[in-house]
This record gives C-alpha cells, structure tokens and sequence, in this order.
C-alpha cells in the first residue's frame, strides 16, 4: 500500500466508526428515549402495552392512599383527567397533595400506571418543567407576570 | 467593604478589557511595550477580583443583609462553615467563583510565563482577558452579586438546605478549577492560530494545564457523584442527569486531549488535532456552564419569563466557540503537519483512544441537548435517561476499557501488537480468572458482572504489567530491576495509577451493581432484618434541633448473633423553617470498601417507618478510583519534564555556549 | 470618606499596572527560531537522559535524535527578518494614553451607574449592637432575641419582647415568649391576659379552652381587668352562652371607668343583636364580621377599612402567610378597590415566586373574586 492509500484506508475506517456510532447513538433514541405525557394527552397517544412513559401532573387531593408494606397509590391529574399511579418505595421529600410530579413507568392491564420512579424536584418552588409547561398549555395555570 | 468589593469588580472589568486589546494589537505590530502590559494587567485583574470575592465571602460571613444575594442564601443561625460556602451556593456568587478562577490561571501564565516567546503569552494572556470580559459584563449586567437592598432585612431567607453539606461546599470550586482549566488550553489553542505558527514547546505548555484541569475535574465529579449519592437519599451514584452530563462531556474531550497532547509533545504529531480538540474541551466546559446556569435545564419556563441570562450566556457561547471554530477554519491550514507514524504504534493507540473518547463525548451531547432541541421544534417532550446512555456509552467503552493496557506497551513510531500482546498474557490469565470466579463463584454473577469483574483486573494488572515491563521485570537481576523501577519517570508511574483508577471504579460499580441488596420495609420499634448477613435493628424515632433545622432522627443498630451491638447508623429527616423545606439524611455505615445505606421514609403513628435498607459492595471503590485517577494526574504533574514545561533560558545558555566553544 | 480613598488607590495600582510596561524601556527579544532551537536542544539533551536510564533502546534514540535534527534544520531554512517593532510610532503612543486612560474612566463611569457608594456594609452583629434609637422595630426584636438566645432566663427580656411580637403579628413567638415570663417572673394578670389575647390570635379569633383558662386566671388576680373580661365574654358568645356573655359585658359597663377606652368597645358589643360582642384585636374573624353587619354603613366601613389595612400592616412584617394574603386580595375585592387587590396578589405572589404553588393558588383564588392576574 501506499502512504495515500494508507492514509485513505485510515480515514474510511475512522469514518464507518463514526457512522455506526451515530447509527447506534439515533436508534437509541428512538427507543430508549421516553416520551412525557399528562393525563389528558393519553387518549390521543396511541401506547403499546408496556410501553415505558413518563406521566406528569398534579398529585390529586385526597386520592393518596398508602396500601400494604410501602406500596402507594395516587392520582395524577391535569384538573380534567386523572390516572390512578401505584409505587412501592419510598416517595421523594417534597411529595404532598397537588403538587407537581414527574412518574416514570408503564401501565398494566388495569389500566392503573405502575410507576417505578416518582420525581418531586427538590426546590419547593419548582415546578417540574413538563408540568408547568402541560398545565399552561391547558390554561389551568395562567402565566403570572409579576413584575 | 461590600462597595469596595464592587468597586474592586468594575475595575477588574476595565482591566480584562485592556489586557484583551492592548497585547494583541501589540503583538500584531510587534510592540514589546504593549505586549508587556499583558502580564501585569493579568495579575492586577486577578487581585482584583480575588478582593471583589473576599468582600462578598466578608458580607456572608457577617450576614449583611442588606446585600441582596446575602439575604436570599444565608440565615443569621447557619453554621459559619456554611455562611462561607454559601458565597458560591447560588448563581451570582458562583458566577464570580468562575471568573475569580479565570483570572486565577491567567495570573499564573503571567507569573511563570516567563520562557514563553513574547508573543504567544501576549496572544495567551489577551484570550483569558476576553473570557474575562464576557464573563465579567455578564457579573455586571445581569447577575451582580453586589446589589444592595435597603432598609436592609433582619432575616436572610437561608442557603438551599441541600446545599448546606460539606461535599457540596468543595464540589463547585473543584469542578470550576476543572472547567476553567481549559481555559487555559484554549487560550494556547487560540494564541497558536493568531500567531500562525504552533511554537516547539506549545504541546509541554499546554499539558500540565490540561493535567491539573483534569485532575480537578476529575475530582469534581467524583465529589457530586458522591454528594448525590448521599444526600439526595436514593442510593445511586450517576444518573446520567444532564447537569451531571454537563460536567461529564468536557472530562471525556479533556482526557482524550491529555493523550493527544503526548503524542504532540512526544512527536510533534497531530497538532491540528490536538488544537482542535483544546478547543472543543473548553467549548464543551462553556456549554456546561451555559446548561447548568441558563436555568434552560431546570424549567425552560424560567428561561422563557427572564431569558437575559440565559441569552446572555449563549452569546459568549456563540462568540467564543464560533470565533475560534472560524478562526480555526481560516489557519489550520496554514500550521505545519507533524510526524508520520504506522498505525500499529503509541501513536496509533493515543488516536484510537481519542476517537472513542470523542466520539462518546458526542453520544452524551446527543443524548443532553436532543431533548432540548426536539422540544423547541416539535414541542414534544422525551427524557434520554440511563436505557439510552447504557445502549450508546457502553458499547464505546467496552473496546476502549480492552485496549487501554495495550497503549503504553507499544513503541513509538511503529509497534509491536504481537509481543505487548505477549506480554500482557499474564494479567489477561488472571482477568479470565477473575471472570470465571464470578460468574460460577459468587451469588447473583451474572455474564455482564463476570465481564466487568475481568475488565476491571485487566485494567488494573495491565497497569501494572507496563511497570513491571519498564522496570526489567524478568530480563534483569532483581536489584537491577528495583533500581530501575524507582527510576521510572513518575509520568509512568502517573499512567499506570490513572489506567489503574479505572479499574478501580468499575469494581466498585460492578460489586454495586450486581451484588447489592435492597428492601423497602415498615419498621416498627426494634424490629430487626437482615441484610447481606448482617442484622439491623430499628430502635425508634428522636426528634433532635440543630441549628437553623429540626430533625427526626432514627436510630438503627447493627446487632451481631449475640444481640450485642456493633455499630449505629442514624437516618434522619430534617425540616428547615426558614424555607419551609424537608431533606433526607440518609444513614450511611461504611464497611471494609462496602457501605450499608439506610434512607427514611414516612413515619406512621404508631413510631413505625418506612425505610429503605441498601447493602452496596465495594461502592466506595467507585469514588475511590477517582482518587487513584487524580493521584495518577497528580503524579505525572510532578513530573519534572512537565514541571518545568518548556526549556528554562537560564539553563540551556551556558549549555548553548560550551557546545559552541 | 473611606470608600473614595481606597477606590483611588485601586484605581491608581490598576492604571500602574498599565502604564508601567508602556512606559518601559524595549527589552531584546529572542527570535522566536532561536527559542524553538533551545526547546529542541532539551529534548536531545532529555534523549540521551533516556538512553542513560534505559527508557528506549539505542535504534529508536538514534531515530529520534535524526527526527529532532530534521526539525532543527527545517528552522534554519525558513528564518525569517527579525520583525522591526514600530513601538515609537504616533499610534502606539495614542493607543497607549487611550489604554491607561480607559482604565479610571471606565471604573469611575461603570460603578457610578452601579454601585451604592453611600451605603456602608451593615453585617447583622454591627447593626444588633448600634444606638437603640437608631434601630427599627425589627432589628430591636432581632437583637432582644439574640440576646434571649443567650440568657434564656432572663425573665425581664421575655416580659418586654412579648407584647412586642403581639402587636406586630408574630403570635406564635408571643405565646411562648409570655409562657416563658409568666415561668421566670411569675404570674400576673397582664401576662395571663397577654398569653390569652395571642393564643386567641393565633388560632384566628377563636377563644380556644387553652385561652381561656389564661383569661380565667388573670381575673382572679384582677376581678376588674377589661380586657380578659371581655374575652371571656367573647368566649361565652363564641361557645354560645349568651346569657353568661350579656352578663359578663353588662357588668363590665358597671364597674369600668367612665374615661375607659374600653367603654365604647362593650357598648358596641352590648348593642349588637344577640348582645354578641365587638372587636377582638386580630384579623376579621366571624364574630366581627356579624358586629360589623349590625353598625351603620359608614361605620362597617371604616372598620373593615382598619382591620384590613391592618392585615396588610401584618403581611408585611410576616409575608409567608397564604391565607393572610388571600384574606386580604378578597378585602380589597369586597372594599371594591381592584387596583389594591391586584397590587396584593402580585406583591403575595412576589413573596412566594412567580413559580410557587402559592402563587398559583392566589391566581387561582384571584380568578374566582374575577380578578385577572394580568391587566
């Protein structure tokens, strides 16, 4: 070979390994990525059973119930639908009776959301930004501008 | 004090802005006396803003509040340690942290630049000034720490209760020391392609930067790995969070560019690459900042309602890393190609690393910014979490992990695969062992934990069998050989504990990954449980007060067969008043490298709680690999090559002279 | 005074630090070929280090040693004309004096725009311990606290504080600041009514039992106290006791003095249907409201007028306070003053961020009295 072709074949073989990692890097995202929805957006979505989802809402009043060892149920809503979530863990700090939560899971059979993640950001202003933006969009939460 | 701290910053601007003009025109038509001005102005501004910074750390230490950022982030009753972190726990005061940092590694070029050609520390010192800049009129306009607010409050609204920990007061400064590190970097990347020219010891003045840069990033992340994994009470240790990420994607371009950097001093090959590449690693640490410090993460409508910051941010990002790019672009061509080399060599090997360490830094930008990017477009939002980085990551590192001994075996120039293969026989023996053991030996292995388990010693006997090579092992007398291993230069020995250190880590994430235990469970008063073969008692609930938070402490004790105790770990959650906030404070035991990990959950009347009991083998060893890692850079930084870094003029003149005589 | 001397000796090291090496003589400069040639005469010199340690074998030292040659050579050949720096030109000059000038100037114009140079530093423990006439209500507390936290025994400073943190809202604190007086000084009639008078605020108007017993107590000290008289009546009427009420205030008119300012209070609780009592000293609570219904217009007003413009004297002193607030967004609505209730939903929602769950549930709250958030 010569120093051209050398050189050639190096750079073919650099290039091919950056085309299957990209390869690689897109068709991870189209199926490792998970898509967020409200309670409301689900109908429209069209979800394969055991498909992983992250659902977000508020936790509805008086719908925590706390079952057998540490499981929990609760209802996420966006103020017109709800679905009821169970979780067997422990819930983050900020937990509590409407307010914004991410859950990450898939739904069972029943039709009851199996989360194996509950995420209540640790600020007790913040407003899990999906949450904020999904209630806004639904003009339950009106911008306040303040200033 | 505060105004004069204020003060102490508008000056400091004005300077940063003389330093970044006045030198570069100097050097552009060859004035000494206004490139001599760089230097100077370099460590003035430093002064400066270290004063600026002192005042501001002065008004939290003394909660004055009648300093804005003081009253949002501090409490009259927080402990003092965390009155003085607090000065970095917010945006405006870690905003100066980062500048103070800046002025701090541009001063050092100043001071000990003194064998640098003229004009490339004039070139140097002009690109630090202008980060300076930007970052500085972003202080002033739009994140001043020094606001003031009168009538001044009585009462400061406290610090972020998570961030009142001691792991997380030393987190920022290091992973700042880290990022802006490359800074430095850069501005030698930058100052090469005004000059036109890369200057013969460009690639030993650009390595230790790179070095202590990545040792301080090393450890920053390393410590908010292990702060998230304490505090936030969920036992993981990585979470591929795009704050995290942010952090991360700059340590893979750093360490691919402290490799490429060898071969460039070592062989004066890949300079353009090596240039390339300084930049990409500072642009990477710009993008971080902007990420973390946008508030485009945390909640894009915070971004939407005062996006001046965030805007502001993203325009020196545009400015510096468009302006290098183009820059780039326009001279690359111009810089002379280095040394030839086969594939099958050190070099070789240093490019391969450096192909998959970018090109991993490129599937976590992916993976961090997608989201972000697809929901501006589309409005549709997705989360790239731990499926997405163990499917792209981990088959990037998988090969990477295999051939990292092999690289320090081959020679310059042109290798030998065969014999390093030949050589590395024996720690291969022993990675097959470690495999089969774990996979048929011990409980739960699992063909990914054999897998990692042999990686791991690979790793690490591979690190040692490259010692055990440069010192004679097997060719000379055993004197001879310990002679020459006490000769190594510590550069060898540097490698040898950083490739080590990685081995380290991934036991520790294999032991804790695949061998840990964990059970969520209502404890009632002295119930007891067993966990990996230790038995836990829960012996109730104190409430406790501390300084500015109340706790209910929970008490666990660890009983052996005879009921004796053996050991406490307390669990607690905490509420703090004045941000009407609760924490976790997990209870954590450390035994051997193995820790026991107790986190609260709720109480019930009856004094029962829910807790959430983790047995983690061997997870110490991830952070302590970390350890190792920075020990390894540390190492090789006292190197006396890299020490010295570029040729002293005092020296090699009468060195010059005899040779002519 | 201070701050002008240091802002100028600063300004006067920064422009030095320009001005000096401008100012400086011309040093000879190496060429930048005869730089890189010593940089590479080290590394011959590291080379045969190498060799001696036997880092390398002879062959690649030899091809190295060839490599740096090559490298030397390639610099002799592409020398170029010493560069001939015009430092005495006229632009250099300007450029200089517009340099070290920009400096003051700059800092100088800068700060004025930004800074306070007027406002001296005020750390917490400096301005606790300054002239008490100069203090506000606030830093007196603060530094009566401060020092309570370190003689907690000091029965005196508790017996000041407590009414103090009464009258600005704080009820919580006065209930165990007076708790504490009444252990160290003892019992008296002014403590038992004061404890009484912030239980009862704190819990919104309520006489709860607690209260009460407090009241009872400081009327077997002082049969003729009005104020615990008249809580107790109000816990009568509270309870529904109406005869033991009207009796409570019918007595209270008998013995208290004609010049008494609580005269006018038991008249106005006396006339009221039912004989239910007038005005406690906390917000609005049910039994005002039904006193007020029962006054003339004018006079419902203006006291509507003083209880909310003291609620909001309270908020103010203790803005973490969502019902207080939206007690308050729905006065204004019901006074008809909308410009004041928009004013109070945006400083409440100022106090907990625009961001909040409290904000929201003010906007929410707003929305319900139809009162838009944003004009």
């Amino acid at each position: 070979m010569t120093r051209k072709q050398k050189r050639l074949s190096v750079i073919v073989a650099g290039l091919s390994f950056l085309a299957l990692a990209a390869g690689l890097t897109f068709y991870a995202l189209g199926q490792k990525a998970s898509y967020f929805y409200m309670p409301g957006d689900l109908s429209a979505a069209n979800l394969a059973p055991g498909q992983r989802i992250r659902l977000g809402g508020l936790v509805e009043k008086g719908t925590i119930v706390r079952g057998q060892g540490t499981t929990v149920s609760f209802a996420v809503t966006d103020t017109h639908n709800a679905i009821k979530v169970t979780y067997t863990g422990i819930l983050p700090d900020l937990f509590r009776e409407e307010q914004g939560v991410i859950t990450e899971g898939s739904f069972g059979s029943d039709g009851v959301f199996v989360a194996d993640s509950v995420l209540a950001k640790h600020d007790e202003r913040y407003m899990p930004k999906e949450v904020a933006d999904g209630l806004k969009a639904k003009g339950v939460w009106q911008e306040t501008q303040v200033k | 004090m505060v105004e004069i701290g204020h003060f102490a910053l508008v000056l400091a601007f004005a300077l940063a802005l003389i330093q970044t003009i006045v030198p570069l025109v100097g050097a552009r038509i060859g004035s000494d006396r206004m490139m001599a001005v760089a230097a100077p102005t370099a460590i003035t501004g430093f002064a400066l803003t270290a004063l600026s910074f002192a005042a501001l750390m002065v008004a939290y230490a003394g909660s004055d509040f009648s300093v804005v950022n003081v009253w949002e982030n501090s409490h009259s009753l927080q402990p003092m340690i965390y009155k003085l972190t607090g000065t970095w726990g917010n945006h405006e005061g870690s905003m100066l942290l980062w500048v103070l940092i800046l002025a701090f590694f541009g001063a050092l070029v100043a001071a000990f630049g003194a064998n640098l050609p003229a004009s490339l520390k004039a070139n140097v010192l002009a690109v630090q000034g202008s980060i300076g800049v930007a970052f500085l009129l972003f202080i002033l306009t739009t994140s001043n720490p020094f606001t003031r607010l009168i009538p001044a409050p009585v009462e400061g609204r406290d610090l972020n209760p998570i961030l009142q920990d001691l792991g997380l007061a030393v987190h920022p400064p290091m992973l700042y020391l880290g990022y802006v590190g490359f800074s430095i970097c850069f501005s030698f990347s930058v100052a090469a392609l005004i000059d036109g020219r890369i200057d013969a010891a460009w690639a030993r003045w650009v390595r230790p930067w790179t070095l202590v840069a990545w040792i301080f990033l090393t450890g920053g992340i390393a410590m908010g790995s292990y702060w998230a994994y304490y505090e936030l009470g969920w036992g993981g240790f990585w979470f591929w969070d795009p704050v995290e990420n942010a952090s991360f994607m700059p340590w893979l371009a750093g360490t691919a560019l402290l490799h490429s950097a060898i071969v460039m001093e070592k062989r004066s090959a890949l300079k353009i690459w090596t240039l390339l590449l300084a930049i990409l690693t500072f642009s990477l640490s710009l993008l971080g900042t902007f990420l973390v410090r946008s508030g485009v993460l945390t909640s894009v409508h915070a971004f939407a309602t005062d996006p001046s910051r965030g805007v502001f941010i993203l325009c020196i990002l545009l400015f510096f890393i468009g302006g290098s790019l183009a820059l780039f672009a326009l001279r690359a061509s111009s810089l002379t190609a280095g040394g030839l080399f086969q594939p099958i060599s050190r070099e070789g090997a240093l490019v391969l690393n450096n192909l998959f360490l970018t090109t991993a830094a490129a599937t976590v930008l992916i993976g961090t910014l997608y989201p972000l990017a697809l929901e501006a477009v589309t409005g549709s939002k997705i989360s790239v979490g731990e499926p997405f980085f163990n499917l792209t990551f981990g088959p990037l590192m998988v090969p990477l992990l295999l051939l990292v001994p092999f690289g320090p075996l081959l020679a310059w120039k042109r290798g030998d695969l065969f014999a390093a293969a030949q050589r590395l026989m024996a720690a291969f023996g022993a990675a097959l062992l470690a495999a089969l053991v774990t996979l048929f030996l011990i409980d739960g292995g699992s063909a990914l934990a054999a897998f990692g388990a042999g990686l791991a010693v690979w790793l690490i006997l591979g690190a040692a069998t490259d010692l055990a090579m440069k010192s004679g092992f097997g060719s000379v007398a055993f004197p001879i050989m310990l002679r020459r291993f006490i000769g190594l230069p510590r550069s060898v020995f540097g490698t040898a504990l950083a490739h080590a250190g990685l081995g380290v880590t991934l036991i520790g994430m294999v032991g804790t990954l695949n061998f840990g235990e964990e059970h969520i469970l209502t404890m009632k008063p002295q119930q007891t449980v067993e966990v990996a073969g230790r038995t836990v008692r829960f012996d109730g609930i104190q409430p406790m007060k501390g300084p500015n938070f109340n706790e209910d402490r929970a008490n666990f004790q660890l009983v052996n067969a005879g009921g004796q105790v053996t050991g406490t770990i307390n669990s607690s959650k905490r509420f703090y008043p004045a941000r009407q906030m609760p924490t976790t404070e997990a209870g954590i035991k450390t035994i051997g490298f193995s820790q026991l990990y107790i986190a609260l959950g709720d109480e019930s009347a009856d004094g029962s709680v829910v807790a959430r009991i983790w047995w983690k083998p061997l997870v110490t060893l991830i952070w302590l690999g970390g350890l190792v890692m920075m020990v390894g850079g540390a190492v090789s930084l006292a190197d006396r090559r890299l020490r010295v870094g570029a040729p002293a003029r005092r020296k090699s003149k009468p060195a010059a002279v005899a040779s002519a005589s | 005074m201070l701050f002008w001397v240091i802002a100028a000796v600063l300004t006067l090291g920064a422009s030095l630090a320009v001005l000096l090496p401008l100012a400086g003589g011309a040093r000879g400069e190496h060429s930048q070929n005869a730089h890189d040639l010593e940089v590479y005469r080290d590394q011959l010199g590291e080379l045969d280090r190498d060799l001696e340690r036997g880092l390398i074998q002879p062959a690649e030292a030899e091809q190295a040693r060839a490599e740096i040659g090559r490298r030397i050579i390639r610099l002799g050949s592409n020398e170029t004309a010493a560069q001939a720096a015009g430092s005495g030109s006229k632009a250099v000059r300007l450029l200089s004096v517009f340099a070290v000038l920009a400096v003051p100037l700059l800092s100088w114009g800068i700060y004025a725009r930004l800074g306070s140079p007027d406002l001296p530093s005020q750390p917490l423990a400096e301005r606790l311990a300054k002239n008490p006439a100069d203090s506000s209500v606030d830093e007196l507390v603060a530094r009566a606290e401060a020092h309570l936290v370190k003689n907690p025994t000091d029965g005196r400073g508790w017996d000041v504080l407590a009414p103090i943190y009464l009258r600005i809202g704080r009820f919580g604190d006065a209930v165990t600041a007076y708790r504490n007086a009444i252990r160290l000084e003892g019992v008296s009639a002014a403590r038992q009514t004061g404890l009484g008078e912030a239980i009862v605020n704190g819990a919104g108007g309520v006489v709860s039992a607690e209260a009460q017993e407090a009241f009872e107590a400081a009327i077997k000290l002082d049969p003729n106290d009005p104020k615990a008289n008249f809580y107790l009546a109000l816990a009568f009427s509270q309870e529904g006791r109406k005869p033991e009420a009207l009796a409570t205030l019918q007595k209270m008119q008998a013995t208290l003095p004609a010049d008494s300012p609580w005269r006018k209070a038991v008249e106005q609780a006396l006339t009221s249907v039912g004989g239910n009592p007038a005005p406690s000293a906390s917000g609005p609570s049910q039994e005002e409201a039904t006193a007020a219904s029962s006054l003339s217009d004018e006079q419902r007003s203006a006291m509507i007028e003083t209880m909310v413009a003291s609620l909001d004297e309270k908020l103010k002193q203790n803005p973490r306070d969502t019902e207080g607030w939206m007690r308050l967004i729905r006065s204004y609505v019901v006074l008809g003053k909308t410009d004041e209730a928009r004013a109070a939903l945006r400083r409440g929602i100022a106090v907990f961020g625009a961001d909040s769950p409290e904000a929201k549930q003010f906007v929410a709250f707003a929305g319900t009295l139809g009162l838009a958030a944003t004009e």
